[in-house]
């Protein structure tokens, strides 16, 4: 957080919806201003909003209340201890939780003002808008070219693809390892190739929200690294949300922490140094700290 | 506890061991049992087909020396000097073999059953229109998808049937245009008939070979390889009449039984350098067999008597045993498992894919499942009765067409298919499923993109292994009046059909005599088996590459 915002300030409050949750919002203006230099024509509103977020799997409660408005533009870190319901909120946002029977949500997510679980929603047409990248890299067993172009093709965008396929393999820092083998195959990469292959693939199709699920969880530390630094980059243009166990990666990467405890709530959302310094929570901090989870 | 001093000055004492030691032979017996006993079986039978023991002894001798032992020397040489090479050779003897039989399949299908003047005309009326509908999906995305549903349709009939086609006989229209079927199927002055398979089976294999073994030489070099491997099939029939043999089979082995393994030792020596040391063993066998074929017949010394010769290959059944042959049921054989593998394919496919993706977790589902395993193991003898019942009695079909008999053998291996199918379609990672739909794809967009490209080599496997089944089926055959001697070749669909296994139940019931039992049958198992064989190893080998490339 810290070694990536240039202290400028003079970003308008302005814009801040009526909103219950005032303290948030607050730290969220503060976050704005902090960074806005990059991107000045940012109005605070959130992408996302949650309220009242419950999801079931079956009987058993993973989700429980959760309330939260992620910025546009920032990223966005999603902590907390295995089994306390982080993955399955960011599924809910593009609802790839719809893939499981059992799994059912009730209350409000909105992605800019609208409901995603509306009934007028198709979650086909929502997953376009907002990219997904999972825990291992999972490029298809097709050509690299194939991988990048793949959301290209399944939307019909029209245009060159092999000039989009160019820039995004250049956006995912990836091009100049793989600019003479695109014809090859994806799965022969590296790990940590793979895994920015498929955050390329991603991006490619422009989407609003980017979602990455422990994308680096199971990369070495070298490659660890280079995703990171990409996720920083990304922020320039995505909003980026990313679950993680790692700690360290969520204090070094993100703008905005939620921590997530067990029981499916959301403990505390704000500034991540806010969070990791001083937070409001005991619960918080003894999992911050490592006495849990 | 007291231990006494002693035993432990004399080690720890021993554990017997020698129940497990009898479990663990009774294991080992219960595996080799059934292949032990199917080998010696087999021996026997081959004993009795090939009768190598007729043959000189000098005969024996010679392809000793020129093939056997020089064939044992480079098998141990390319072991030493890599195992993976020996494999890659291997895998060329075998696919000399396997390509050799398929060519002779192909020559009987273009001698006798499909002029090539008629296949070419359906290739082509195949080709416009599958042309049209590629300008159609690709020039306009806004045509809306019924729009491209009727052109593409109207394509495929106007080409294939003309106007007014079968719709206007039902009518009793007089047809007007001709397709591009008929135009070109009626066409006066043809070509010679090797031409048109030089064209149509060795240009698209001169294509693909040429761009497999240069792709990383650039155009020009694969052109060239391109040229190399199509003169092969020009090569197969301006050669072929100087030894006798009719340029269109000799063109047909030249392009399917020559061009495979050519195709493959080429991309081994030009894109595998450490393997290239594999190909010295088929290269072995090859000038191994032609040289002894040659000395043996300089030094005049006599083969053996084998009963699988040419004139048993090609020749049709006789009341006398020196001269019953097994063409007409190698090609009923032929016949019919196009047929079966034409319809079981893309139904069981599509089962497969509907109950793995599609189908709702429920009980109608559920019932499904339990009952398509039950069909597996429903008596062949079954589904013979239900052709009979169904297509004869009911439809009124004529008995013991191959189409008739496809469709029965097809029903009989479908659940088969659909079975490993389905277990192909499993084994595609959830991950790649989530990554596709998580990119915004539909379920048809990820089925097409995604799952069925990753399991076709796996469906591809149990399919084949399915047809080997089908081909070794004679109760089915017989329940739907299949002739159990034919002396010619069907020419069509619709016209009746003897089968390889049907013909070895013919001489071994009705004909028997001893010539047939201790010749003729043998024989004819060999045949079977061999066929049954190759199948196999193209599905094993299928089966191994799609491992590896996991």
């Amino acid at each position: 957080m810290t070694e990536n915002s240039p202290e400028t300030t003079g970003e308008p409050d302005g814009g801040t919806t009526a909103d219950p949750t005032n303290e948030e919002m607050s730290i969220e203006t503060d976050v704005a201003g902090a960074t806005g230099a990059s991107n000045p024509a940012t109005t605070p509103d959130p992408v996302i909003r949650s309220r009242d977020l419950d999801v079931f799997y079956g009987e058993e409660q993973a989700l429980d209340g959760i309330d939260i408005d992620i910025p546009e533009n920032r990223v966005t870190a999603i902590i907390g201890p295995s089994g306390c319901g982080k993955s399955t909120f960011l599924r809910c946002i593009n609802r790839m939780n719809d893939r499981i029977d059992s799994c059912r949500v009730t209350g409000e997510l909105t992605l800019r003002g609208k409901n995603v679980y509306d009934d007028d929603v198709d979650p086909v047409a929502l997953r376009r808008r907002v990219g997904m990248v999972f825990q291992e890299p999972n490029p298809f067993p097709k050509s690299i070219y194939d991988n990048v172009a793949y959301g290209l093709e399944i939307q019909d965008v029209e245009g060159a693809h092999d000039e989009i396929v160019e820039e995004f393999l250049k956006r995912a820092a990836l091009w100049d390892e793989v600019s003479h083998q695109l014809d090859s195959s994806g799965l022969e990469l590296s790990g940590g190739q793979q895994q920015r292959l498929c955050i390329a693939r991603a991006i490619a199709p422009d989407p609003e929200v980017l979602l990455m699920d422990e994308p680096a969880s199971a990369l070495d530390p070298v490659a660890t690294s280079q995703v990171e630094d990409l996720i920083e980059e990304l922020a320039e243009d995505y909003t980026v949300v990313i679950v993680t166990h790692n700690m360290q990666q969520a204090a070094r990467i993100s703008d905005k922490t939620a921590v997530f405890l067990t029981g499916g709530e959301l403990v505390e959302f704000g500034d991540t140094e806010t969070i990791f310094e001083n937070p409001e929570h005991q619960r918080v901090e003894d999992y911050i700290t490592g006495k849990f989870g | 506890m007291a231990t006494d001093t002693t035993d432990v000055t004399e080690g720890f004492g021993q554990v017997s061991r020698s129940v497990g030691r009898l479990f663990r032979y009774l294991l080992l017996a219960a595996t080799l049992f059934g292949i032990v006993f199917v080998t010696i079986l087999l021996v026997y039978v081959a004993n009795d087909a090939i009768q190598p023991l007729t043959a000189d002894p000098g005969w024996h001798l010679t392809f000793f020396l020129a093939l056997v032992l020089p064939t044992l020397a480079a098998g141990v040489y390319v072991y030493r000097r890599n195992d993976e090479a020996l494999q890659t050779g291997a895998l060329a003897v075998g696919l000399v073999a396997v390509a050799l039989m398929f060519s002779g399949g192909a020559a009987m299908i273009f001698v006798d059953i499909v002029e090539p003047l008629t296949w070419l005309a359906f290739l082509v009326a195949l080709a416009v229109p599958s042309a049209v509908t590629l300008a159609v999906v690709a020039y306009d995305h806004r045509i809306p998808f019924t729009g491209q549903l009727v052109a593409t349709v109207a394509a495929f009939y106007l080409s294939l049937f003309g106007v007014p086609g079968p719709l206007g006989a039902v009518a009793n229209i007089p047809p007007v245009v001709p397709g591009v079927f008929g135009l070109l199927a009626g066409v006066p002055m043809a070509p010679a008939p090797w031409l048109l398979v030089v064209l149509t089976v060795g240009g698209p294999l001169a294509v693909l070979g040429g761009r497999l073994v240069a792709r990383e030489r650039g155009r020009r070099a694969q052109l060239l390889a391109g040229l190399g491997v199509f003169a092969i099939s020009v090569a197969g029939g301006v050669v072929g009449p100087t030894f006798g043999v009719h340029p269109l089979p000799a063109t047909v082995v030249a392009s399917v039984g020559l061009v495979p393994p050519v195709i493959y030792a080429a991309n081994v020596a030009v894109n595998v350098p450490e393997e290239r040391v594999g190909l010295l063993l088929p290269a072995t066998i090859v000038v191994g067999a032609l040289v002894g074929a040659l000395a043996v017949d300089a030094l005049g010394f006599a083969g053996p008597q084998s009963w699988v010769d040419w004139a048993f290959l090609t020749g049709a059944h006789s009341n006398n045993a020196d001269n019953a042959g097994f063409y007409p049921a190698i090609g009923g054989s032929i016949l019919l498992m196009v047929t079966v593998a034409v319809f079981a394919f893309p139904v069981g496919v599509g089962a497969a894919v509907y109950l793995e993706e599609y189908a709702p977790d429920n009980r109608v589902t559920r019932a499904i499942d339990v009952n398509i395993s039950n069909l597996a193991g429903v008596p062949s003898v079954v589904y013979g009765l239900l052709g009979l019942g169904l297509f004869v009695t009911y439809l009124g079909q004529s008995a013991g067409t191959v189409l008739l008999g496809g469709v029965t053998l097809g029903l009989l291996i479908l659940p088969i298919v659909i079975i490993s199918a389905r277990e192909a379609v499993r084994s595609v990672p959830e991950e790649q499923r989530a990554a596709s739909y998580g990119m915004g794809a539909t379920k048809w967009q990820t089925v097409k993109n995604v799952v069925l490209p990753r399991s076709f080599s796996g469906i591809l496997t149990g399919t084949i292994l399915a047809l080997g089944r089908a081909i070794g089926e004679t109760a089915p055959l017989i329940m739907i009046g299949a002739p159990n001697v034919k002396y010619s070749l069907p020419t069509g669909v619709s016209e009746a059909a003897s089968a390889m296994p049907l013909q070895v139940y013919a001489w071994s019931s009705l004909y028997a005599g001893p010539d047939f039992y201790n010749k003729v049958v043998p024989a004819g198992v060999v045949v079977l088996v061999a066929v049954l064989l190759a199948m196999n190893s193209i599905a094993i080998v299928l089966r191994n590459k799609y491992q590896v490339g996991e």
